[in-house]
């Protein structure tokens, strides 16, 4: 047996172990999904920038295509085509705020993770925990395509394709394919597929669920078999663009960048697109015949196609927008999908959020005025009204209400302003408000254009092939 | 004065007797089986009122009470989205508001509401055993009792080694201690 299946068979057992209480077994979801054999194919690589601090310890793991930036620890774990973006982690010296406490850092935060699996998934920003302010762990975990671990530490749980699991700190729990958790700290929890929460206790909580049978058409896992539907038809349509990028040792930019916008090296940007300042286009993003006005971002696993973006939007993880129209300050979640059409295209007025994993896919021409919060699952008229809501309606909600499969109990007023103060946080961070008088203070936008990559290569051949060689990578000194 | 010492065993209903049936049944099926369970059942003359559901193994996995198939009347396509609703932590007073809004917009002693809901899966409705639900038919009477009463359960699985043996009603609990009272001679 090569030691690559044996560090994946262990990584299937440790998170069955886990989850023995919801006799939730992974293994026909991930068996078959990679071939082990290929592994040896993909080169890993990794990020070096004078902003943020290079540290890296690789230890008996296969990383095949994956990426890395900041300080990241990888053990006994495989990874395929995953991003970890350790480039929000919280540094030594600093104060992480937790509710009432100030919680100092004595060290640089660490990615780290331990006995897992992560395919094709994103891990980025930090630790929310107050408990490991300065280890964002990740242990004991398998997920699948286009899954995203943001700021949610995890220690023995399985995340679906497409699942998103937000600022949360979770144990040994199921979280459906295209669900979105934001909830704090979950435990032993089964999510089913397509539930979309954000609970922040006292506060406010929502939640929606698509209707199991719809959301088949986009998503759906059966065991033994790989995820099928439109959300992975689109991918794939999509995915030789990518091998080009991937392949070529360097590339030439082919349309002009501003200044003070970044277009990363592993993004595919086709014509005519126009990128202006401070804008930020993400590794694996893919723009075509689009305007990304000043200040918008474009993150990882995106798509923007035929789309006008007039300026600071903000476009999440794997979020999709075709054929659509976007004024300014527009939020689009994680991994939603705008899918307009030629002659049916979707328009959003300002300041309007749509929520993490929505799906509006139109064959009629759509207008969402602005100020207007949408989720779930949209493909006509009606289905809009059902599935959205003005923000100042929203606003005046202080006990609760139900729409249709959404259930909204709290303080409307401060969902509101969470998701307000969210976005403008991600915008910063983003470098969308660079400006002279704005006291040139920069973000990933800016930083990142002084970012260089270095790949790293496995075994090729042999019982360890696929595996990577224990490697550290620190700076001199 | 010394009582008789009860065991579970000496009072519990065997599995063989009691209404059991696969995970998969309809909910009428299984309505069909407590009846059947019942007509073949003359100790006593306290009735069955639960099925207990089992998997392909023959293990123990659910159990449906009368009460639970009310509440699958009753709630019709709802029930689980009430279950969602409290996983995801909203307060009762909203599960109220929605199932009142529910309740008003449907009738259940319809034709074709009961119909639909007979066809429903046991799956949808039975209740997954708790730990404390458990207790080894060796165990004296008060072990039973207690946890009865600390949980509030209608019955408990007798258990012999990994396997499920028996029923412990409340009902035969009950009367096995009104009897032991009565022997008292209590004034």
């Amino acid at each position: 047996m090569l030691e690559i299946e044996k560090i994946f068979k262990r990584i299937i057992q440790r998170v069955n172990i886990n989850l023995r209480d919801l006799a939730f077994d992974v293994s026909p979801f991930v068996t078959g999904h990679i071939d082990l054999e290929q592994m040896n194919k993909f080169y890993a690589f990794y990020g070096i920038t004078s902003d943020i601090p290079l540290d890296l310890k690789l230890i008996h793991s296969s990383l095949a295509g994956s990426y890395f930036l900041g300080k990241c620890r990888v053990t006994d774990s495989l990874l395929y085509k995953s991003d970890i973006r350790g480039d929000e982690l919280k540094r030594k010296d600093s104060t992480f705020q937790y509710k009432n406490f100030n919680i100092d850092l004595t060290e640089d935060e660490l990615i780290d993770i331990k006995t897992s699996a992560l395919i094709k998934t994103l891990v980025h920003n930090y630790s929310h925990d107050p408990e490991t302010p300065e280890r964002f762990f990740i242990k004991n975990t398998l997920s699948l395509d286009y899954a995203n671990i943001h700021g949610s530490p995890s220690d023995g749980c399985f995340l679906g394709p497409f699942a998103t699991v937000d600022l949360t700190t979770m144990r040994d729990c199921v979280i459906g394919a295209y669900s979105f958790i934001q909830a704090g700290e979950i435990n032993h929890l089964e999510v089913n597929p397509g539930t979309i929460w954000v609970n922040s206790p006292g506060q406010f909580n929502f939640l929606y669920q698509y209707p199991a049978d719809k959301l088949q058409h986009y998503i759906q896992v059966t065991a033994g078999g790989y995820p099928q539907g439109l959300l992975i038809d689109f991918i794939e349509e999509h995915e030789e663009s990518f091998n080009r990028v991937f392949d070529a040792a360097n590339l030439e930019n082919t349309i002009k960048v501003p200044e003070t916008a970044s277009l990363d090296r592993y993004a595919v940007v086709l014509p005519s697109t126009k990128i202006c300042e401070n804008v930020l286009v993400a590794q694996r993003a893919y723009l075509e015949n689009s305007y990304l006005g000043r200040g918008s971002n474009a993150q990882e696993n995106c798509f923007i196609i035929n789309s006008h973006l007039q300026g600071c939007n903000v476009t999440a993880h794997g979020a999709k927008i075709v054929e659509a129209d976007l004024q300014s300050n527009v939020f689009v979640g994680f991994n939603s999908f705008l899918y307009g059409k030629q002659g049916s295209r979707i328009s959003i007025g300002t300041g309007s959020i749509v929520m993490p994993h929505t799906i509006i896919d139109c064959k009629e021409s759509l207008s969402i005025p602005a100020d207007t919060l949408l989720w779930g699952l949209i493909t006509n008229q009606a289905e809009l009204e059902m599935n959205s809501i003005q923000l100042d309606d929203l606003r005046k909600i202080n006990t609760s209400t139900n729409q249709g499969n959404m259930h909204f109990e709290g303080h409307g007023a401060s969902f509101v302003e969470a998701f307000r103060h969210r976005v403008n946080h991600i915008l910063e961070a983003n470098g969308a408000f660079f400006h002279e008088h704005n006291n040139n203070v920069k973000g990933h936008a800016q930083n990142n254009r002084k970012l260089s990559l270095n790949t790293i290569q496995p075994f090729l051949f042999g019982e360890m092939q696929g595996v990577y060689p224990d490697i550290t990578i620190l700076p001199q000194g | 004065m010394e009582v008789n010492k009860y065991t579970v065993k000496d009072l519990m209903v065997p599995i063989s007797e009691y209404a059991t049936v696969p995970i998969g049944t309809t909910l009428f099926g299984a309505i069909l089986a407590l009846e059947e369970a019942q007509e073949n059942f003359d100790h006593g003359k306290y009735q069955h009122r639960a099925i207990l559901v089992l998997d392909d193994k023959n293990k123990v996995v659910g159990r449906l009470s009368q009460l639970r198939v009310l509440n699958a009347m009753d709630a019709a396509d709802n029930y689980s989205r009430y279950e969602q609703l409290k996983i995801f932590k909203f307060s009762d007073t909203h599960i109220e508001k929605v199932s009142e809004k529910d309740r008003l917009a449907r009738k259940i002693f319809t034709e074709e509401a009961l119909k639909k809901v007979a066809k429903k899966l046991v799956n949808e409705f039975m209740q997954k055993p708790n730990p404390d639900e458990y207790v080894a038919e060796t165990s004296a009477i008060d072990m039973a009792i207690h946890k009865m009463a600390a949980g509030a359960h209608q019955s408990l699985l007798a258990t012999r080694g990994d396997e499920i043996v028996g029923v412990l009603r409340l009902s035969d609990v009950f009367a096995a201690t009104f009897h032991t009272l009565k022997e008292l001679e209590v004034v």
